[in-house]
């Protein structure tokens, strides 16, 4: 992504979407790589790929012969090292510049992996996944360095739970995970004890009378620069839970004395809030996500206050945030779109 | 599939008297009903009968086959998939993210999801070809229920309703047909059509036990005895000197009411060793199941029981992973329990909704509606289990092999409890096969 001059007391005003591309699967992650206008991009069909948005008509390249065994759906990047882990379990590690497999760890969780978090230094690798266990990995060797729990398998209404998202905080001291049920735990990354416990419940939905199953979860976490508030994304509370008609919704926490500073659901742009970022000065914070359609909004993280908001395609998975603020790239149902903010 | 079932007969059996319309009184020799009921009155003299040859003939054994045979149907309301269940595509666009897996049965895979059911393959059969073209909820239910679309003439009854009416005995002192239906999505009591009401389910849809069958604490058990006793002398004196089939439908609900007083405890899964229940689990689905397997136990011909919700427009994978969850369990503690009670061999039990899910994934991660290649199973009673009949193209958007229809299942539902599909009811002079016109079973599926 081109890089703008940074500005700390920029505010977004306004949310464009400068072009978007469409793609050959379901696109769940993306890491950004080292030449400016390139993505790493984990897709529904099990392959890592490589798009160069620079390009006049962007393409979705597979980096290299080999698959994972189902939906990849985290990704990072350290230097020229990819690490990938996906709906199989496993997490691989690639040469970004070849697309050769460094390192392949079958079986790192015994359920979905849903999401990995690099930590600031680049050293370990957090993942989170189905079993409800959050990893460490050892960015070099790729051994397992740390192994937690403390989240239900099932949820209190006796169905497999889910542990959607993990996200490090700036500094490095803290790592947050959010589950299917609402449950935040800071823990510190360091030796996994928990430094924090937030709940969330409006952000599961469990419907015992008309459906009689559930849907919801947290989605996006996402710490300030200086680790004291955690943005935590969903859905509120639905109705009809055969669709992501949910409010799509954020809680803003001062989480070191449990503090909710800010509640904020929107009901013009529902659905699940995917991905969160802080921008640069912490001053506002950018979710995107989705119902069928995808949203990219920004709101101020002083009191919840929407800022700007626009509507991106289809429903959004994730998104890479430029270190200015100035765009993120969105990867959506098949599509990839380049946004400025 | 081959049309190699018994010739088809009509059934000129009186229907309700209260909702059938007028019909041709019986003229053509002994009825199933009146077989049954000599049988039934008999039965400790079955040995002796058999002694004397009377089970050598066939008509007869068969009517007793298919008197011990029951239904358990569990009907997966609002549409699963069948990418997520029985006709998993791995590794294609449209598979979506689940593996398939091996089951007992060599060459037969299904989802990962069911990890149970896949070692209970033995005992199923799964039907992965059915193009029932119809994709909105209430008019496709209707007609996965009847196995036809309605006639605006014709209020068809569904499969509780003729599995009642063909398989049920008067003297039956357990209801014919319980549907339990608890989710308010979808609900749907079930129809028993131009058979009339005495073949409709005890619909239970607020509680797990019939509501306003106990006897009223004010009313002693001799009270309740002898006043039944002075009523049923009554209506016998009543109907010495007029006979008429209003009176003996009267008649008939008081016995039955008596019967299902008396049936209360069959909803009590309490009276369950804990064991027990802990295989089946706390859920509702779970619980429910259980009741199945008692009412099946107690003499029960078929019982429906409805797991809502499957319509998973938004996140198809994670509601399969919470509802498959459940039917994988569940269904798999029933078919256990089944079959060491030795039930199995003569109950069916059916997993079936009103249709399948899209190929498609969209942009919810949701799966839509979908009824031109889609997937149920069968196992137990007059199923040959192990066997995947039909196919789907690589990605599951059309039926390559083995079409069959709603009719056709029906028909094959039929021909597994030793009912003839092809038998007709008349109503007035209009003969009404028990399946659709030109519907027939599929012989693979059947033992």
């Amino acid at each position: 992504m081109q890089q703008t001059e940074p500005t700390a007391a920029r505010t977004p005003d306004a949310v464009k979407v400068v072009k978007t591309h469409g793609l050959p699967a379901i696109p769940f992650c993306i890491a950004t790589a080292e030449s400016p206008g390139v993505a790493f991009v984990g897709m529904s069909d099990f392959a890592v790929h490589r798009i160069d948005l620079g390009a006049d008509k962007p393409e979705a390249s597979p980096i290299g012969e080999a698959r994972h065994g189902s939906y990849v759906t985290g990704i990072v990047r350290v230097g020229g090292t990819i690490v990938s882990g996906g709906y199989d379990g496993a997490l691989i590690w690639w040469d970004a510049g070849t697309g050769s497999v460094v390192r392949r760890v079958e079986g790192a969780h015994a359920k979905w992996i849903r999401r990995l978090a690099l930590s600031p230094d680049g050293t370990r690798v957090a993942s989170v996944a189905d079993d409800m266990r959050t990893r460490l990995w050892d960015v070099a060797t790729g051994g397992c360095v740390a192994d937690w729990g403390d989240n239900d398998v099932k949820t209190p209404h006796g169905y497999p739970s889910m542990l959607y998202a993990v996200a490090f905080s700036p500094d490095g001291r803290f790592l947050a995970t959010g589950s299917k049920t609402g449950l935040v735990l800071v823990r510190d990354a360091a030796s996994g004890s928990i430094a924090g416990r937030l709940e969330t419940p409006v952000m599961y939905t469990w419907d015992p009378k008309a459906r009689n199953h559930s849907i919801g979860g947290i989605r996006s976490l996402a710490f300030s620069s200086d680790a004291t508030l955690l943005a935590v994304g969903g859905m509120g509370k639905v109705g009809n839970i055969d669709h992501l008609e949910g409010a799509s919704r954020i809680e803003l926490f001062e989480w070191g004395n449990q503090s909710r500073r800010a509640e904020i659901e929107d009901t013009k742009y529902k659905g699940l809030v995917e991905a969160l970022r802080f921008g640069p000065g912490d001053g506002w914070l950018v979710a995107a996500g989705g119902d069928n359609g995808g949203f990219v909004s920004v709101y101020a993280t002083s009191d919840g206050r929407l800022l700007a908001q626009e509507k991106v395609g289809n429903h959004i998975h994730d998104v890479a945030l430029a270190s200015d603020g100035a765009s993120l790239v969105a990867v959506g149902h098949q599509q990839i779109s380049t946004v400025t903010l | 599939m081959h049309a190699d079932h018994e010739p088809r007969g009509t059934d000129t059996r009186p229907l309700d008297a209260a909702t059938a319309p007028p019909i041709t009184r019986p003229d053509a020799g002994i009825s199933r009903r009146r077989l049954l009921s000599a049988v039934g009155a008999a039965a400790p003299l079955v040995a002796d009968m058999s002694a004397i040859g009377m089970l050598r003939s066939p008509a007869l054994a068969a009517e007793l086959r298919k008197q011990e045979r029951r239904v358990i149907l569990l009907w997966l309301a609002g549409g699963a998939s069948q990418f997520e269940t029985w006709d998993p595509k791995p590794g294609v666009k449209t598979g979506g993210p689940f593996r398939a897996i091996p089951t007992d049965v060599p060459g037969i895979h299904i989802s990962e999801l069911l990890p149970g059911l896949a070692t209970r393959m033995q005992h199923t059969a799964i039907i992965r070809s059915l193009n029932t073209k119809i994709a909105d909820h209430g008019t496709a239910a209707e007609l996965m229920e009847c196995g036809r679309r309605n006639d605006p003439s014709v209020r068809f009854p569904d499969i509780g309703a003729i599995v009642a009416r063909e398989l049920g005995r008067l003297e039956s002192t357990v209801p014919d047909y319980v549907s339990l239906y608890t989710s308010t999505e979808g609900r749907r009591k079930g129809t028993s059509g131009f058979l009339g009401a005495r073949y409709s389910p005890m619909f239970l849809s607020e509680s797990m036990t019939p509501p306003n069958i106990l006897r009223l604490e004010t009313i002693t058990d001799v009270d309740h005895r002898d006043r039944a006793a002075l009523r049923d002398a009554l209506a016998r004196r009543f109907t010495a000197e007029s006979r008429s089939l209003a009176v003996d439908s009267h008649l008939s609900a008081y016995q039955r009411v008596q019967g299902m007083m008396a049936s209360a405890d069959l909803f009590d899964i309490g009276r369950e060793p804990e064991s027990v229940r802990a295989r089946y689990g706390t859920t509702q689905f779970g619980e429910q199941c259980l009741i199945a397997r008692r009412l099946v136990e107690a003499g029960v011909p078929f019982v429906k029981v409805a797991r809502a919700w499957w319509d998973s427009h938004g996140q198809n994978f994670e509601t399969h992973q919470e509802l498959c969850a459940d039917l994988d369990h569940c269904m798999s503690a029933l078919l256990d329990d089944l079959r060491t009670r030795g039930l199995l061999e003569h109950t069916l039990v059916i997993t079936l909704g009103e249709f399948g899910r899209t190929p498609g994934i969209n942009a919810s991660l949701g799966r839509d509606h979908f009824a031109s290649a889609w997937s149920c199973s069968l196992s137990g009673a007059g199923v040959r289990g192990g066997v995947a009949y039909g196919k789907t193209d690589k990605e599951g958007h059309t039926v390559v092999e083995g079409e069959a229809s709603a009719g056709d299942l029906f028909a094959t539902i039929l021909a597994s409890l030793g009912i003839d599909p092809g038998h007709e009811y008349m109503l007035g002079s209009r003969p009404v096969p028990l399946a659709d016109f030109g519907s027939e079973p599929i012989t693979e599926v059947l033992a």
